[in-house]
């Protein structure tokens, strides 16, 4: 990207940002002022956080994804009164500086920044590689770094630990990277190593990502925004115990049986501890490989549906959320088998958020619309359906009523079809436009669940039998 | 009489003991050289004939410590190591020395280790830094820097590494890994200044 050495702009960047910034047909038809506010937040120097290692804001890209962070949360407070305006204005020209010493969340936020910027164009099937992309990325680690890392965690050496180690990792992991391995008895593992003191980056991004959510402050919702952030706070600080991924893996792998053609991989305790996971190491490619050998419908079929039963099941028999959309976590194996890895973004549902969720699907299945209003009403803290308005009522029953398709069609289910997921991005869209966030936590998780899993079956191009699987393991 | 060598070293290594346990009961700063003699079963008068001062003391600990990393760093070092990574490998041994001294070691390095100058050079502390900067001098050496790096490279790298150990020295985080983490930075940060290049780190995401 062409920035000169201080990271503001040479003319020729300063027009292309100004061609592709958004404008604002009543307050600001040319793009102006978002400009102008670009270029005072970007001519300022604040201090880099524990790992950015270069000024983000410097590249075209990242200023670009400002201008639609600015565009779309100055949306919120648009009816407000000249002096809020100016208040929030300052708000959000320090909450943008900030996003550029995000180390660990920054590459989520660009992420939602690009698809801002195509929005409403946004084509289907960027959405699905949006939301591929929207897993957290810790650094590269080099050997030397990983070497310190296993003599502090096994008093040695990992040429020691196992009979050969690879130096050079073979897939980013969320808080690390993965290393491929032989242990003594020849058995080839997966290790993942996590980046040293990752939990204290992950704060300081969620607390610099609270400041970039200020300008959202004056809306009704803004507190229950809060304890969505809060939840995500702590689903990380929790994801940062490998010992409790170790627990999740070992209890999905005992739901699978050998003619399920679900693969959980082995873990290795005495290789494992808090910062280092050894797995058996699974065989096979990952969606794009798979996608790229031009799979026959059958073969994309039987992948959907297997995905299909390996998440309900962890859904009904555990109660697990597998909220990570990270397509990486689908092994295609060339037998025909699905390996499922990375269980450390797993949201274990209460009995009571359960109870609620199999309550709703039966009034779904039942075409019961008052029911259905009454729990769309509990899910976002309203006593009686009376009380909620109108148009929330209407976009967020859009939302569930879209996530609940399937279990309304009996036969083959098409993920693939191209409606169907227009109709979820919108809704979506239509969701985060408003800025409606009151509701419990766990809705975060159920929609990055679903839409994580609906993005991989619609690139899947994929159909199952979705009533049926549901019926055989609700059940089960 | 005249006390032979052995005994002038034994002495020597039963005072930089009794030293260790007392800084790391005491602390530093409570710990006064009458309570060490006596701890070594010597008289105030004899310690300082082993050592002149109780930063002396303490920063023989340190060079002791130090000069054992460098040690180990070269039997760890494979020789396929990027700049960077030797230089982490580097640092990080000389850290693991230092692990059972961490408790008292701020107000030593504080005193022994300051950039800025003073009339009385702390002799050990000045010894000490020689050696490091040697060995870094060497790394860059062997990783294609032939002129000898000047003042201002050197400046550069003593700063960031005084600034490591005093994080070092208070790190509340598991095994200090927050200090690793610190160490990666500092040394791609030194990296990229003196090559003027983006650093290549050895194991790239492969996504």
């Amino acid at each position: 990207m062409q920035t000169d050495n201080n990271g503001s702009f040479n003319a020729a960047t300063l027009e292309r940002l100004r061609r592709v910034l958004p404008k604002d047909r009543a307050t600001d038809p040319t793009g102006e002022r978002l400009e102008e506010l670009l270029q005072r937040i970007s001519s300022q120097k604040v201090p880099v956080g524990s790992f950015s290692r270069i000024w983000l804001l410097g590249s075209l890209q990242a200023k670009v994804t400002c201008g639609y962070l600015a565009y779309w949360l100055r949306s919120r407070f648009a009816d407000a009164d000249q002096k809020d305006v100016l208040k929030n204005e300052a708000r959000l020209a320090a909450a943008l500086q900030l996003f550029g010493t995000m180390g660990y969340l920054r590459g989520a936020v660009m992420k939602v920044g690009q698809m801002l910027a195509n929005l409403p164009e946004v084509l289907p099937e960027e959405f699905a590689e949006v939301l591929a992309a929207l897993h957290f990325q810790a650094p590269p680690m080099h050997y030397a770094l990983i070497r310190e890392v296993f003599r502090d965690e096994f008093g040695k050496e990992p040429d020691e630990v196992f009979a050969s180690f690879d130096r050079q990792a073979f897939a980013a992991a969320s808080l690390g990277q993965v290393h491929r391995a032989r242990l003594h008895n020849g058995q080839e593992v997966a290790v993942k190593i996590q980046y040293p003191d990752i939990a204290r980056t992950i704060r300081s991004d969620l607390r610099n990502l609270r400041i970039l959510l200020q300008p959202m402050c004056m809306t009704k919702d803004w507190p229950y925004l809060l304890e969505k952030l809060a939840d995500l706070e702590q689903m990380l600080e929790m994801e940062t115990d490998y010992r409790q991924e170790a627990r999740f893996t070992q209890e999905i792998r005992e739901l699978f049986k050998r003619q399920d053609q679900i693969v959980v991989p082995e873990v290795f305790e005495d290789y494992s501890t808090r910062r280092v996971l050894t797995t058996e190491y699974i065989p096979g490619c990952h969606l794009d490989e798979f996608l790229a050998g031009e799979p026959d419908q059958k073969r994309r079929d039987h992948f959907t549906h297997l995905l299909t039963v390996a998440t309900m099941r962890a859904l009904y028999r555990k109660r697990f959320l597998l909220a990570d959309p990270n397509p990486g976590n689908y092994i295609f194996m060339d037998d025909g088998r699905l390996g499922l890895i990375d269980f450390g973004c797993t949201r274990v549902l209460t009995e009571e958020e359960e109870a609620l969720q199999h309550e709703f699907e039966e009034a779904v299945m039942a075409g019961d619309d008052q029911q259905i209003d009454r729990m769309l009403a509990k899910a976002c803290y309203f006593d009686d359906v009376a009380e909620m308005e109108p148009e929330r009522l209407r976009v967020v029953g859009r939302g569930a009523r879209w996530q609940m398709e399937p279990w309304m069609k009996e036969g083959l289910f098409d993920f693939g079809e191209r409606d169907f997921f227009r109709r979820g991005i919108d809704a979506t869209m239509e969701l985060g436009r408003k800025g409606y966030s009151r509701g419990a936590p766990t809705w975060i998780w159920a929609n990055r669940f679903i839409l994580g899993a609906r993005g991989v079956t619609y690139r899947l191009q994929g159909r199952c039998d979705f009533r049926k699987i549901y019926e055989q393991e609700v059940k089960r | 009489m005249r006390i032979s060598q052995q005994v002038k070293e034994e002495t020597r290594e039963r005072i930089l003991a009794m030293a260790t346990q007392l800084f790391l009961s005491k602390g530093f700063e409570d710990t006064t050289t009458r309570d060490i003699a006596a701890a070594a079963g010597l008289a105030t008068g004899t310690l300082f004939n082993y050592f002149p001062s109780k930063e002396t003391l303490a920063m023989s600990m340190v060079n002791e410590a130090l000069s054992g990393g460098i040690e180990d760093y070269r039997q760890r070092c494979c020789d396929d190591e990027d700049l960077v990574e030797a230089l982490f490998l580097f640092v990080t041994s000389g850290l693991r020395r230092l692990r059972p001294l961490r408790p008292f070691l701020g107000p030593v390095l504080e005193r022994s280790l300051s950039p800025f100058p003073r009339k009385a050079i702390c002799p050990e502390g000045e010894s000490a830094r020689q050696e490091h900067l040697a060995e870094v001098q060497n790394i860059l050496g062997r990783h294609g820097f032939t002129a000898a790096p000047d003042y201002v490279a050197m400046t550069i790298y003593w700063s960031l590494y005084l600034g490591i150990l005093a994080f070092w020295a208070n790190d509340e985080s598991p095994q200090q890994e927050a200090t690793w983490a610190l160490i990666d930075y500092s040394t791609q940060l030194f990296v990229q200044t003196i090559s003027g290049t983006n650093p290549c780190t050895g194991a790239g995401h492969a996504d």
